[in-house]
Order: C-alpha cells, then sequence, then structure tokens
C-alpha cells in the first residue's frame, strides 16, 4: 500500500480499517454487482500494453462501462447513482458532448 | 402422367416445413426494443418501455412462437413482459422492495416451454444506518402470471442463467458453471472452468455477459490463459480458448483454440455446433471440430455480441453502438447494416436471435 494514497473517502475509510485489521468490512465486495468492483486494466491501456484492443471508437464503450456500473470511476454508473445522466445522448458517438461530469454530493 | 409428376411435386413442396424468418430483437438507449426482420434487413417495430423504465433495457429474452418477451429494465430492478406485436406491456415484475434493493444483472431465462422464468439477483438489505449485502440467489417467476414460485440460493458472480432444451436444468456461469434441478432448485452438478488442466494453464480468465444462444443451443465463450511450459515474457505463452456448453446434452468442454493476440468480448456458435465467431473490434471465426482459427477480419468499430442466423449463413453484430451489421459466415464479409432509430446505443444489452409462428 506504500505507493497508494487514498484518493477520497472509501479510499481512506479502506485504509483506516486495514490499519485496524478491519479491512474485510469495507473491501469492495467480490461480485459483478455492485460497484467499484472492477479494478482490471482496461481504460487507459489494454492488456497487451496498447491501445488497439480497447473499444473503437471509445464513445461506443461509454454505456457499456456506465450501465452495469462497470467503471464508476471512469464514467457515472447509470444502474445505481446517476440515472438520468446518458438521457440526452442516446446516440452515444453523435452526442458524447452531451454527457456532464458529475459532481457526488458530499457525505459527512 | 406429367401432370402427375407436378401434383407430386407440388405436394412435396407443400409438405416442407416453412422456414420462419429470423428476427432480432435489440434493447437500445434509453427503453426501446427494437424488432428487426433480419431476413429483410428491416426493422420491423420499435418499442418505447417508458421513461420509467430506462436508462437501458438489458437482457431481453424472447418466448417460443416470436410474440412475447421479457426484458429487464429500470436499472436492472425490474421485468417487464412485452408483446412484440402491440407493444404493450403485459406485465411486470419489481424486484426491489423498500427494504431491499435487488439487481437481476445479467442473467435471465426463459424455459424452452415458455412457462417459467429464472432470474439471477443480488440483494442488498437497506437498513437505516447501512447497506447489506445479502446472499444471491436464483428465482423462478410463473411467465404466464409473472407470480415467484421458488427461490433458491445461487452463487455469487454468475452471469449468464441458461435452460437445458429439455427444461430439466438450470446452468448458471460463474467461476464455475452450476447446475441446477429446475424444478427443485437442488444443486446437481458443478463443472470446474478454473481449475481446467491446471498443471499445463494458467487459471483461465472468463466474463460472458451476453446471452446469444438461441439458433445453436449452444452457449460459447471465449476464455484467456498462459501456458504454463513457457516463460510469460513470450507473447506465444499467452493463448486464447473457447468454451462450449451444449445445452442438449449437457456436455461442457474447453479448448484452446490460438495464440492470443486480440480480444472477442462475446462469441456464437453456428447452428451445426462446428462453427463459433468471435466478435469486437474484430470478427473471426472459428473450427470447433479441429479447434483452430479459421478467418479474421477487421469490424468498422467495436461490436459486443454475435448471433448467427437459423441457417447458418449470416453472423450478425450487435452491441455498443446502434448498428446491426450482417456478416457472410463463410466469407466474413460484409452484407449489409441496420441501423436501430435515432442511433440510439445498445450499450451492453443481450442482442437476441428469434423466429416467429406467423
Amino acid at each position: 500500500m506504500k505507493h497508494l494514497i487514498p484518493a477520497n473517502h472509501k479510499a481512506r475509510a479502506f485504509v483506516e480499517a486495514e490499519a485496524e485489521g478491519r479491512a474485510d468490512e469495507v473491501r469492495a465486495m467480490n461480485s459483478l454487482v455492485g460497484c467499484t468492483t472492477s479494478f482490471d486494466p482496461g481504460w487507459e491501456i489494454d492488456a497487451f500494453g496498447a491501445l488497439s484492443n480497447l473499444c473503437q471508437p471509445m464513445e461506443a464503450d461509454l454505456y457499456g462501462c456506465a450501465d452495469p456500473c462497470w467503471w464508476p470511476a471512469q464514467v457515472p454508473d447509470t444502474m445505481g447513482t446517476y440515472p438520468n445522466w446518458s438521457d440526452s445522448a442516446p446516440d452515444v458517438v453523435r452526442d458524447w458532448r452531451n454527457l456532464q461530469s458529475v459532481f457526488p454530493e458530499t457525505k459527512g | 402422367m406429367k401432370t402427375l409428376t407436378l401434383s407430386a411435386a407440388l405436394i412435396a413442396v407443400l409438405a416442407l416445413p416453412v422456414q420462419a424468418d429470423d428476427f432480432i430483437l435489440a434493447p437500445a438507449k434509453p427503453d426501446k426494443l427494437v424488432v428487426v426482420n433480419a431476413d429483410k434487413m428491416a426493422i420491423e417495430k420499435v418499442i418505447e418501455l417508458g421513461p420509467e423504465n430506462g436508462p437501458m433495457p438489458y437482457v431481453p429474452v424472447v418466448a417460443p412462437g416470436g410474440k412475447l418477451a421479457y426484458v429487464t429494465v429500470n436499472k436492472s430492478e425490474t421485468i417487464l413482459k412485452v408483446d412484440l406485436i402491440s407493444g404493450e406491456t403485459l406485465g411486470r415484475i419489481d424486484m426491489s422492495t423498500p427494504t431491499e434493493r435487488v439487481k437481476g444483472l445479467f442473467g435471465l431465462a426463459l424455459s424452452p416451454d415458455g412457462k417459467v422464468l429464472a432470474s439471477f439477483q443480488s440483494p442488498v438489505k437497506l437498513e437505516p444506518s447501512h447497506f447489506e449485502v445479502q446472499p444471491t440467489r436464483i428465482a423462478l417467476y410463473d411467465a404466464e402470471t409473472l407470480e415467484p414460485t421458488l427461490t433458491f440460493p445461487a452463487p455469487r458472480q454468475v452471469t449468464l442463467v441458461m435452460f437445458s432444451r429439455d427444461g430439466s436444468k438450470i446452468y448458471a456461469m460463474g467461476r464455475a458453471m452450476h447446475v441446477f434441478d429446475a424444478a427443485t432448485g437442488q444443486q446437481i452438478d458443478e463443472y470446474p472452468m478454473h481449475s481446467w488442466q491446471a498443471e499445463t494453464y494458467l487459471q483461465p480468465d472468463i466474463l460472458d455477459v451476453w446471452s446469444q444462444h438461441e439458433s445453436s443451443g449452444v452457449m460459447v465463450t471465449p476464455f484467456y490463459t498462459a501456458r504454463k511450459d513457457m516463460e510469460l515474457t513470450n507473447p506465444e505463452a499467452f493463448r486464447t480458448g473457447m468454451l462450449t456448453l451444449d445445452l442438449d446434452s449437457g456436455e461442457m468442454a474447453m479448448r484452446e483454440v490460438r495464440i492470443m493476440d486480440v480480444f472477442y468480448f462475446s462469441t456464437a456458435a453456428s447452428p451445426d455446433k462446428t462453427r463459433a465467431y468471435g466478435a469486437y473490434n474484430v470478427l473471426e471465426s472459428f473450427d470447433l471440430v479441429n479447434n483452430t482459427a479459421l478467418k479474421r477480419v477487421s469490424l468498422p468499430h467495436s461490436y459486443y455480441s454475435v448471433n448467427v442466423s437459423t441457417d447458418g449463413k449470416t453472423v450478425w453484430l450487435g452491441g455498443a453502438a446502434s448498428d446491426l451489421a450482417a456478416y457472410d459466415a463463410e466469407t466474413l464479409e460484409r452484407k449489409g447494416s441496420v441501423e436501430l432509430p435515432g442511433g440510439a446505443s445498445m450499450s451492453l444489452a443481450s442482442v437476441r436471435l428469434f423466429t416467429r409462428d406467423e
């Protein structure tokens, strides 16, 4: 963990819990459902260390990443937190400029 | 004699089974089901399920006869029963309650007789101070009344759910192939996937979220691994394999088909069960008898899903963007495409091929 710096509330909770021996309580669910579950590379670089096995064009993959909450750090998840994120761009390849950044409400 | 021969020929022709047209059911953003006549390469009907059922219909399954479908909607918390002719919603199963959120993300299947709907579900109890993850399960519903009939535990990480073709078993693919008795919900078998030929290969990487096995009765999914007898610095150590589950015989098989140099998001088998077709940024055909790759062509953009026509001559690609593309199953030459209305994205949805009784 020495090379990783917690960047958000959940990550900080994880670091604190790990120090207290409670890592399992906050560890991401080992499940395909529940968000923040997929840590494998795939957005910035493909498994071959290149780009050709990323989606082409990348816009075609936006909803494949958003709708199943697959990459909730890279795109808003429409399955849970931001169901209306894609409303203004059903044709994502043409209208991706309509997709906006999201700003989570502060908790606690 | 000539008249008699002609009459006999005419009777013989009339006696032949009428080849029903192939149709495709493609979900699209934000709430659409698009029915496409695949033989005519023409859109037949666009069904809008209503804004409350967005942002994406995910997994549809078509009932025998081709006139009814069930589809997961509403952030994968609801299953709708839809009349594909009128476009009317006939009923709904809301899996979530005010105190429990239930997602039915990928696994949805209908028994071959069209009477039982099976849904893989991930429940989370919504307590006032915290959420509590509950055990995953498969829920069965009466497909006519939509009433629940049986719920039984199923392991986590299941994506695909399939009935055997005789309807007696339910297969759930996760980190292994779990086999359940469709009548009782008892787990009756389990086929290992991760430990396949462990002396020779590293643990296979398997992920498949696309239900698309109708025309062949074979679920086929690509997997990726590496040979243990080669240095991992050698690119040729990495191998692509195909996992097949024959829903007629119940036989599951895994085999290596080539050195891994590209990915396929999903694959589908030919009706004669001898070929597989994989798609993502390329379309590639595979020989499932001799376990070899046959032919590869580049694609104009990424496609997630693959279906093979019932005559085995056309490979239909879909998913990701907004077009269904037809390729010749032998030459892999592009034959044409159907653009969905408004360029609506198919996202990660399953695209299903079916035939319709006239």
